[in-house]
């Protein structure tokens, strides 16, 4: 069965193979590196990993930070990887059985929640219609990430963490998500949290604003089969490490603003100075706030009178 | 409580009851308050999130002249290490996020000492430049008396100016309890007031009533501190943009969105060249391909929000003019909840999966998630929108607005 991007069906698995091994690779680089991965879906973003302890579960084995290795790394998380993908029915490929013993823990424990969150998420799709959608709720996942990352530099204040948010885009944008992602967006830039992105479809010039803003990196991949090489190659090193290696060049950034009335691109333009909308040509009442403006005519005009019939 | 330190009782402060306010702390296993202290203050920080009211215009273009009180009432220490140093350093601070939060206003600096004033730095949109300043100023000494209407004067000379549609403040940080002033100040307050020009003050020995009557008389807000964390809490309320007077005018402001250019083209003849805004100093910087062009005369620019030299555009970028909108589209305040009343199975926070063991929650109104205090505290302050509300779609947003209506 065809995906609406039009390749087979075995792409999502490929693609979530590449992102396991991506995290693994990221938990094993540093025994103090901690990951959230998250999953944004066209109603709804879910935390894949970590799964939020419930009361009655066992308490999972926790990582202890070790005192000793603090001087050395700066405890780095990287609160990972937001996977948005179209709406395919149920097109998700067979989760191998793959028995626990001889795996690292927290490894295994990984994966085995990715695959079984992602199924859940995608077997209990409620969207009531049946229309094939390819927004995704970016902003509201960015929303999630920032405060889990929030709460974890609340809670390693002592240590410091540094973290960053890598994207895994293939959906389209969504022009209703502008507001809030742009509030994220300035989140992160305030908490230095910079947002990477990986396109596996079209171009997003929301993440390009994203990713300029906040000092991420912004790559659209031509060939979906090689992900795991360049998330390995260009999203794996941590912000320090970025600049002594020579990574794909930054993006030429289009920062106009679209204006209000037509969503045209424009150089120009006017603004209104109660609501802050953009309009290309000047019009006697905002459209946004209905406030009307004064008409800033010649003043040869204005000074024209007409002569009343006697 | 009135004049003559009478309580709404009749009975004066000392006749009451001890407040023993030392109970509302309380130690945890390590002996620390750190933890009651937090709650308090977060608290506070809650019902101040509470009162400011919704729907009303608020003066989006700023321009701002802070006066600074540089008199011999400055260098007393009851703030540390002086007052002086501790109101320079916590200015450093504002001015940072006055221009994060309003990047398209602009902010001047003005001294008073020795019955007159001066202006440090002119009106601008540069956040370095008045930090410089205001670092420098810590080496001012402090001498003579401050000037109320000399500085005043100061202020009304630019602002009367500036363009109707914007919103014009004057700050004052007041660390004298006299003005030494060379005619009436009534009459300034006066033309202040008809000019629109909007005046708070911020003392900071003991309520004055010639600010008083200024901030009254032009609607501005008059605050006197406790100490330096009270402080520090007046200043920033300064931050967001205050309620425009009625009068002010609306216009459609013409503005450039210029286009930005990392490397020159060099097979089209494009060179690098000199920016305009390093035009006048000696050093190199500037000098590049690198940078933002003004769609109207092409002139070169480093950084934006800047104002063309040579054709008066002024030059923004959509993410500027995005940074504004949470003030106009605010996010409601969510509701206060107790753990034991609620009927739904709840155990974690939504926003950021920490096991719920408080008993306060919060809830939004909107779209029922239930976040902890830590995630409400950050949802409002600084993310400005609820994580629940951006992972629902707009038509599903839409009906579930209507539901909620017809069930309320």
């Amino acid at each position: 069965m065809q995906t609406e991007s039009g390749v087979d069906e075995n792409q999502l698995h490929k693609c979530l193979d590449s992102i396991m091994v991506f995290c693994n690779s990221h938990l094993m680089l540093n025994s103090e590196n901690k990951l959230a991965v998250l999953a944004s879906h066209t109603d709804q973003s879910k935390f894949l990993y970590p799964k939020a302890e419930s009361a009655t579960a066992a308490a999972p084995p926790s990582v202890e930070p070790r005192e000793d290795v603090i001087s050395m790394a700066t405890g780095e998380e990287s609160n990972d990887s937001m996977f948005s993908r179209t709406n395919g029915p149920g097109s998700c490929g067979e989760g191998k059985q793959t028995s626990s013993d001889g795996r690292h823990e927290l490894l295994a424990q990984l994966d085995d929640s990715l695959i079984d969150q992602l199924k859940e998420m995608i077997l209990n799709d409620s969207s009531q219609d049946n229309i094939l959608r390819a927004e995704t709720m970016l902003a509201g996942a960015l929303a999630l990430a920032l405060c889990y990352i929030h709460r974890m530099m609340k809670e390693h204040t002592k240590q410091g963490l540094k973290s960053r948010i890598l994207v895994i885009k293939a959906g389209e944008d969504s022009a209703s998500q502008y507001l809030p992602f742009m509030n994220a967006v300035f989140t992160a830039q305030k908490l230095n949290v910079p947002i990477d992105a990986c396109l596996l479809g079209k171009d997003s010039g929301l993440l390009q604003q994203g990713s300029d803003i906040t000092g991420g990196i912004y790559l659209q991949i031509p060939n979906p089969m090689g992900l795991l090489q360049y998330l390995l190659w260009v999203f794996l090193p941590d912000a320090d490490t970025r600049e002594k290696l020579v990574l794909p060049p930054r993006v030429q950034v289009d920062y106009r603003a679209a204006c209000f009335c037509h969503r045209n691109l424009i150089d120009i333009g006017y603004v209104c100075s109660v609501c802050l909308s953009i309009f290309c040509h000047f019009s006697p009442i905002c459209s946004t706030c209905q406030t009307t403006f004064k008409i800033m005519g010649r003043p040869g005009k204005a000074k024209k009178r007409k002569l009343l019939p006697k | 409580m009135d004049e003559d330190g009478e309580t709404e009782t009749g009975a004066y402060i000392w006749e009451g009851e001890y407040e023993k306010t030392w109970e509302a702390l309380r130690e945890d296993e390590a002996g620390s308050i750190q933890a009651s202290v937090d709650d308090i203050v977060s608290r506070a920080k809650r019902r101040r999130l509470l009162e400011r009211p919704a729907d009303i215009r608020l003066g989006m273009m700023r321009h701002l002249f802070v006066v600074i009180d540089l008199s011999s009432a400055m260098t007393d220490q009851d703030l540390r290490p002086t007052r002086q140093h501790c109101t320079l350093k916590l200015l450093e601070g504002f001015i940072e996020e006055y221009f994060d939060q309003n990047p398209i206003s602009q902010l001047g600096l003005v001294v008073t000492r020795n019955k007159s004033a001066e202006k440090l730095t002119e009106l601008g949109g540069n956040p370095q430049r008045h930090i410089t300043a205001a670092r420098k100023a810590v080496d001012m000494a402090c001498s003579g008396e401050p000037s109320l209407q000399n500085s005043l004067e100061i202020c009304m000379k630019t602002l009367r100016y500036m363009p109707g549609h914007t919103s014009r403040e004057i700050l004052i940080i007041l660390g004298s309890l006299t003005t030494c002033d060379p005619g009436d100040v009534s009459k300034t307050i006066k033309e202040l007031a008809s000019y629109n020009i909007r005046s708070s003050v911020i003392g900071l020995a003991a309520e004055v009533r010639v600010c008083a009557k200024l901030c009254k008389g032009t609607r501005g807000k008059y605050g006197v501190i406790l100490d330096e964390c009270h402080f520090k809490d007046i200043l920033m309320q300064h931050v967001s943009p205050p309620p425009a007077a009625t009068n002010t005018e609306s216009s459609l402001v013409r503005m450039g969105f210029p286009y930005h250019q990392l490397s020159a083209n060099v097979a089209s003849g494009e060179t690098p060249s000199m920016c305009m805004c390093h035009l006048d100093g000696n050093e190199e910087q500037g000098f590049g391909s690198k940078g933002y062009f003004c769609p109207q005369c092409k002139g070169k620019y480093c950084e934006l929000p800047v104002e063309c030299k040579s054709c008066g555009l002024t030059l923004v970028s959509a993410p500027h003019l995005a940074r504004s909108y949470h003030h106009l589209f605010p996010l409601d305040a969510s509701v206060e909840l107790k753990l034991s009343n609620i009927s739904a199975e709840v155990s974690h926070c939504y926003a950021c999966q920490v096991r719920l063991t408080e008993q306060l929650l919060y809830q939004c109104q909107k779209c029922q998630k239930f976040f902890c205090l830590d995630c409400d505290l950050f949802i409002h302050e600084t993310l400005h929108s609820c994580p629940g509300c951006a992972n629902k779609p707009p038509n599903q947003a839409l009906n579930d607005s209507v539901n909620n209506r017809n069930n309320t």
